[in-house]
């Protein structure tokens, strides 16, 4: 069970909060200017990397406030949270545990347990 | 060679008890487990294998064993309980598993002559064919033979969950735990240790290897450690409590048994399971000790060397006099030291290294007590019925000579127990020294000392707890210890002896629990199974409910061999949580049978129990489903009345259950505008609105009533289920997307309790009740609202109805419901009010067409598929759903619309969820699959217009009026023929609800 | 007051309080407003509790406050307070006085108790006296004001009877 770090209630367990799926993600200020296609987009599809990824949350069970994260889901580390307000940090702050091209971090993802 | 009782071990009482072993009577004394009472009774042989049912015996001591799993009859009768690990009490009742008749005649063990049909691969190969024998066949045999224990019948344990927030945990109450927790008294640091046995001291106790500490013997240093920490002011020890799971971010998993050693009170809680987060982790938990493969590895009387030690130190009996001791390291010479003090002395001590590398103390040692002494020497097999009563002995010049024994305790050094560290996602590293995987990058903030850490030398302790808790800035301890073996452990590598002896009988395993043997394994390299999580699940090597714990490392050393890999190039499966198995019921704690979930009750719940109301579910409410007025009566029969008498004179329901929503702000308009379909902006302040909110996809997700107060506030209602997830829903908008927008929301549906009164004589009733306001159809429209003072406290009331006759919904404070409920039936008395449940409501507006969000919609619904685009505001420039209304796949004249439905025969019944199709009988050879136009969402007897009414949802519904087609049945091949219709069955005008 | 619980370890009573729940942004216009309607300061720094023996005014978050009086006033008084709020677009005020259940924990094992209920993380150090929080106690929703070595706990009204029997089953266990 992850702890996870509100940034106005402080560490809080997993299980209070809930997952807002990939952030910075606007939605389109025109939507009737867009083809079926683009909004179709914006409506359906959503990143999923393995690896460095920035995400929403929310605590429902507690102050029920939005704000946005950082994870690193190969290994389920939180790398940032930050207030919706803030700045997107930007992806050289962090630095990358991916080694290989298959993408495995060199610990953490629990996929193997003898040290390479 | 029988049992001899060791008086000296602190660790046993010598209270007596009674215990019962397979209908026999035996006496044991308190504070034995299962295992050491038997063994104190020479019981050697507790049960037979998994697959070849060969007899068994008592391997290990602790909770590692991969044998002796019996079945507790006491209480709840629990099946593939660890011998070596429960604890007896005066009466418990235990039994053998897996063998039929009888333990010592079993006919199971005919598999053992079947036995090369049971090799590798056994479960993927086997049962295949031929077709219809799987489910005739094997599968009741199957599951006849399989498992060990038998599963008790009626099960229902009470076990609660304790959390705990600390700084330091402490897994361990062995020597390192507790030098870590000495150096940790009273300092800043709330710490918890947690120890699987009743008692602190691990290695300690557990055998003779550490001769004194500090010059005090071991028994007193850990009586004054313990007293140490219980008088400090930050450390808490929690025993008999096993860490079985080590999940990220340092939480952790632990199992109490609460009733050690005791009769359960099933009034108690049995079990506690501790659910533990902390800053740090210090994993001290120890080592396990491994076997060695040899032919007949398995016979009962052979038994681990350390654990025939703990027998003797922790549980006070030797279970034989004279064993024989296989050894390929330094650390089994401190056994030949309890049996000397103990006045036995081994039969031989084989050691398999080289005689060069053999420390002098232990040939001094061996050779001033005239023990046999083998050096470079190994076990080739050993042979017996039903137990070991010879072993044979390669000699260092490899001449194999056999000597009498009744017992033969192998070690084959000793493994770090990583099973939490690599749940932890840690990285192990395979160390030459120690021959085995120790702990080598952590991935949380873990910290391992002592054996676990791959440090077996007494001497370099303190200087390494020292320094790895140096972070802790706590003082520096230094302990003077003095053991009973080399300090700088010594092994050779070994993992299996060969045999030259052919013989079906005779096998060599690398597996106790799932009988694997070292033959299976090289057959499924040879069946091309070389990757390691391959080779577990072929042959089910370490799958077991002891993890292969005294095995699998053993098993990554013989594949190395034969694949001529380095066993760090193997790799090791992955150590899967729990550690041991973990009660299912510890797991539910509390969470079952009646709290299973919370519940939720409106204020006059007692009103409706005392008036015999039948409950439903409707998220976590409790709402009336309906209302019995005499015991007898049926819930057709309750319906069918209420629904008459509800459209004849009054009805009322409880609505307090629906979601209510406070909107407000400045810019609540454009807000409202935004969320929901209709358009708000010309809404005249205090008059209602039906409303309808779609999701980003274009699809109805929630409906309700919108109350307008004024532009810049409004109340909005949600579905009972929906209302947490409507409010959430407006929140991220508000947070997520526009935040420019000044509204704020609040959740008043606990605020207000809420009437729903409806019927022709509903205005006659709410007049009387409510004696102030005019309720006249020129100063009450249909679909208006008026707030007023009850008793000082603010209340509305709306008119508008779900049933379709004439109603009002009245919004009381909660301190009052209960009165004012009860005042309406004093006034409604007069008026044949009778009070309805949800069944009724759903009927009611069937008949008038009326959609149930969940019923018709089900998320792939939009408003034009059930005729409501008048609700659409056409001028909005944007809503949440309105881009996806004109997708090509959302516009398409052909997606399934409502209708109502009607049997051409009044007297047929249609159920909900059946097929409208075109045909009026099934082919008899059904060659394609019949083509579905559509459903039935709902369907109910009408009381009102005495024939079935239903809803649909149907391909190309508003062209198919007036169309005669089939609706299928639960049971027979003959469909319904049926008409569809406007799905308005009743007052299509609307007469009755604005008059 | 109705007593729940009371053994030598753990004490939990049951009583009723009128509350008033204020969404706002927390600037000086706001502050005065709320100074102006109630004669009281809302505390400015999120999960802050201001109390004395008639009233607690805690900050749930940068947008919501709820006003908690312990002891009981004229609820005319009340709903007018709350009408006066609302006059001001800028603020909603909502009445919680009847929909929710209020009990009082107090007792030298109250953390430990109360953990086998929640994981929240009851600890000085990470929840200061004086303070409040939103979490899940017994799978509920609710508030937990910290006050002086007892915690007050309020949820919505709905759940009293099985939070009432969650709690008397586990002093049984």
């Amino acid at each position: 069970m992850i702890l996870i770090n509100c940034p106005y209630c402080g560490e809080r367990e997993q299980s209070e909060f809930s997952n807002g799926g990939e952030a910075h993600v606007a939605r389109p200020k025109n939507p009737e200017a867009l083809s079926d296609k683009d909004w179709g987009q914006y409506v359906f599809y959503r990143s999923n990397p393995k690896g460095i990824f920035y995400e929403r949350w929310v605590h429902t069970h507690g102050c029920r406030k939005w704000f946005n994260a950082v994870r690193d889901t190969s290994t389920d580390t939180f790398l940032k949270i930050y207030k919706l307000d803030d700045n997107r940090p930007d992806i050289s702050e962090f630095k990358s545990t991916l080694k290989s091209p298959s993408g495995e971090p060199s610990v953490g993802s629990g996929n193997f347990a003898v040290k390479k | 060679m029988s049992a001899i009782n060791n008086k000296n071990c602190k660790y046993i009482s010598q209270v007596e008890i009674k215990i019962t072993f397979d209908g026999k009577s035996y006496s044991a004394f308190d504070g034995d487990t299962v295992a050491s009472a038997l063994l104190r009774n020479n019981i050697r042989l507790i049960g037979r294998s998994f697959k070849y049912h060969r007899p068994r015996g008592i391997y290990t001591c602790g909770i590692e064993e991969p044998n002796a799993l019996v079945q507790i009859l006491n209480e709840h009768n629990e099946p593939n309980t660890r011998a070596t690990i429960k604890r007896t009490y005066d009466g418990i009742n235990i039994s053998s598993q897996n063998r039929w008749p009888s333990l010592s005649f079993d006919i199971g063990s005919i598999n053992n002559i079947l036995s090369p049909i049971f090799s590798a691969g056994f479960y993927y190969k086997t049962f295949m064919g031929p077709k219809g024998f799987w489910k005739k066949i094997y599968e009741p045999l199957i599951r006849r033979t399989a498992g060990l224990g038998k599963p008790p019948k009626n099960f229902r344990s009470k076990s609660i969950h304790q959390n705990h927030n600390v700084d330091i945990l402490i897994v361990g109450g062995g020597l390192s735990g507790l030098i870590a927790a000495r150096k940790l008294i009273d300092t800043n640091n709330e710490v918890l240790i947690v120890e699987q046995d009743c008692f602190l001291g691990g290695i300690l106790k557990n055998s003779n290897k550490v001769k004194s500490i500090d010059g005090k013997n071991v028994f007193e240093w850990v009586n004054e450690t313990e007293k140490l920490i219980l008088g400090s002011k930050n450390i808490k020890i929690l025993k008999n409590t096993l860490v079985t799971t080590y999940n990220f971010t340092n939480h952790l998993i632990a199992l109490e048994d609460k009733f050690v050693g005791k009769k359960i009170d099933t009034n108690k809680s049995e079990l506690t399971l501790h659910k533990i987060r902390t800053t740090h982790t210090i994993l001290a938990n120890g080592h396990i000790e491994r076997f060695i493969s040899f032919r007949n590895n398995d016979l009962p009387g052979v038994m681990l060397a350390s654990s025939f030690e703990k027998y003797i130190e922790r549980y006070g009996v030797a279970p034989d006099e004279n064993p024989v001791i296989f050894t390929n390291n330094s650390s089994t010479i401190s056994l030949v030291k309890s049996l000397i003090n103990l006045g036995c002395k081994p039969s031989a001590y084989i050691d398999s290294r080289n005689k060069n590398d053999i420390e002098d103390e232990t040939k001094d040692y061996l050779s001033k007590n005239n023990i046999p002494f083998y050096p470079e020497s190994e076990v080739e097999g050993c042979e017996g019925n039903k137990k070991v009563e010879k072993v044979y002995i390669r000699s260092s010049n490899k001449e194999i000579s056999s000597i009498k024994a009744s017992m033969l305790c192998p070690s084959g050094g000793f493994n770090p127990d990583i099973h939490l560290f690599t749940q932890s996602k840690g990285l192990v590293k395979w160390d030459d020294k120690i021959i085995s995987f120790k702990p080598d990058t952590a991935f949380q903030n873990t910290i391992t000392l002592g054996s676990v850490s791959g440090n077996y030398k007494f001497k370099d302790l303190c200087s390494e707890i020292n320094k790895k808790l140096s972070f802790l800035k706590t003082n520096e301890l230094n302990l003077e210890i003095e053991t009973n073996i080399r300090d700088d452990f010594s092994i050779k590598e070994l993992w299996e002896t060969k045999t030259n002896k052919k013989s079906k009988w005779s096998k060599s395993f690398i597996d106790l629990h799932n009988d694997v043997t070292t033959k299976d394994l090289q057959q499924a390299i040879n069946e091309g199974y070389d990757r390691i999580e391959h080779l577990k699940r072929y042959t089910t090597n370490s799958m077991g409910t002891d993890q292969g714990k005294i095995s699998s490392i053993n098993s990554l050393g013989i594949v190395s061999k034969i694949l001529k890999k380095k066993i760090s190039e193997v790799g090791t499966t992955t150590y899967r949580p729990p550690y041991a198995p973990l009660s299912f019921a510890a797991i539910a704690g509390r969470s079952t049978y009646e709290y299973y979930d919370p519940e939720r009750k409106t204020p006059i719940h007692n009103w409706h129990i005392k008036n015999n109301a039948v409950f439903e579910d409707v998220g976590q409410w409790k709402r009336p489903w309906y209302f019995k007025k005499y015991k007898t009566e049926t819930m057709h029969q309750a319906v069918q009345r209420e629904s008459k008498q509800t459209r004849q004179s009054a009805g009322i329901l409880d609505g307090s259950t629906l979601g209510k929503i406070e909107i407000k702000g400045k810019d609540a308009l454009e807000f409202m505008n935004l969320m929901y379909t209709n358009a708000f902006t010309k809404m005249k302040p205090m008059t209602s609105r039906y409303a309808l909110m779609l999701g980003e996809d274009g699809m109805i997700m929630d409906d309700g009533i919108i109350c307008k107060i004024n532009d810049k506030h409004f109340i909005a209602t949600t579905t009972s289920g929906g209302a947490p997830k409507v409010f959430a829903h407006m929140e991220e908008f508000l947070q997520t997307e526009w935040p420019h927008l000044q509204v704020y929301l609040n959740s008043i549906t606990e605020q207000f309790t809420t009437f729903n009164i409806s019927g022709p004589k509903a205005r006659e009733i709410v007049s009387k009740v409510f004696s102030d306001i005019d309720f006249s159809n020129e100063k009450f429209p249909f679909m208006t609202f008026k707030t007023f003072n009850y008793k000082n406290t603010q209340a509305r009331i709306m008119r508008a109805s779900f049933t379709g006759e004439l109603g009002y919904e009245i919004y009381i404070s909660p301190q009052h419901a209960l009165e004012l409920w009860e005042l309406i039936f004093k006034h409604g008395k007069d008026f044949d009010l009778v009070p309805y449940g949800t069944e009724t409501m759903h009927l009611l507006r069937a008949e008038k067409g009326y959609v149930v969000i969940g019923q018709e919609t089900d998320g792939t619904v939009t408003p034009i598929d059930i005729n409501f685009n008048w609700m659409i505001g056409k001028k909005k420039k944007d809503f949440i759903g309105k881009r996806s209304l004109t997708r090509s796949d959302t516009a398409r004249e052909d997606r399934k619309q409502l209708v109502g439905i009607v049997p051409l025969d009044k007297s047929q019944f249609i159920e909900e969820g059946q097929h409208i199709v075109e045909c009026e009988n099934l082919p008899s050879k059904i060659k394609m699959p019949i083509e579905y136009l559509g459903h039935i969402s709902s369907s109910y007897h009408s009381p009102n217009l005495n024939h079935c009414i239903s809803m649909a949802m149907i391909k190309s519904g508003n062209k198919l009026m007036g169309k005669k087609l089939f609706v299928s049945t639960p049971k027979g091949t003959k469909n319904i023929p049926v008409e569809i219709v406007s799905p308005v069955f009743i007052d299509p005008e609307n007469k009755r609800l604005t008059s | 007051m109705t007593t729940l619980i009371s053994t030598d370890r753990v004490h939990i009573t049951q009583r009723n309080f009128q509350q008033i729940l204020i969404r706002g942004d927390g600037k000086d216009r706001f502050n005065q407003i709320i100074t102006k309607e109630t004669s009281l300061q809302p505390p400015s720094k999120n999960l802050e509790i201001k109390t004395s023996d008639q009233y607690i005014f805690a900050k749930n978050s940068f947008d919501q406050w709820t006003l908690v009086y312990l002891v009981e006033r004229d609820y005319k008084e009340i709903i007018k307070t709350i009408s006066n709020l609302n006059s001001n677009d800028e603020i909603l005020a909502s009445d919680y006085s009847y929909g929710q259940v209020y009990f009082e924990v107090s007792g030298e094992n109250k953390d430990e108790f109360l953990n086998k209920l929640t994981q929240f993380d009851l600890r000085n150090k990470k929840f200061p006296d004086l303070s409040m929080a939103q979490t899940l106690i017994a799978r509920i929703d609710c508030y937990i004001y910290k006050l002086n070595n007892k915690y007050i706990i309020t949820c919505n009204k709905s759940y009293e009877d099985y939070f009432k029997e969650r709690l008397t089953d586990l002093i049984n266990l």
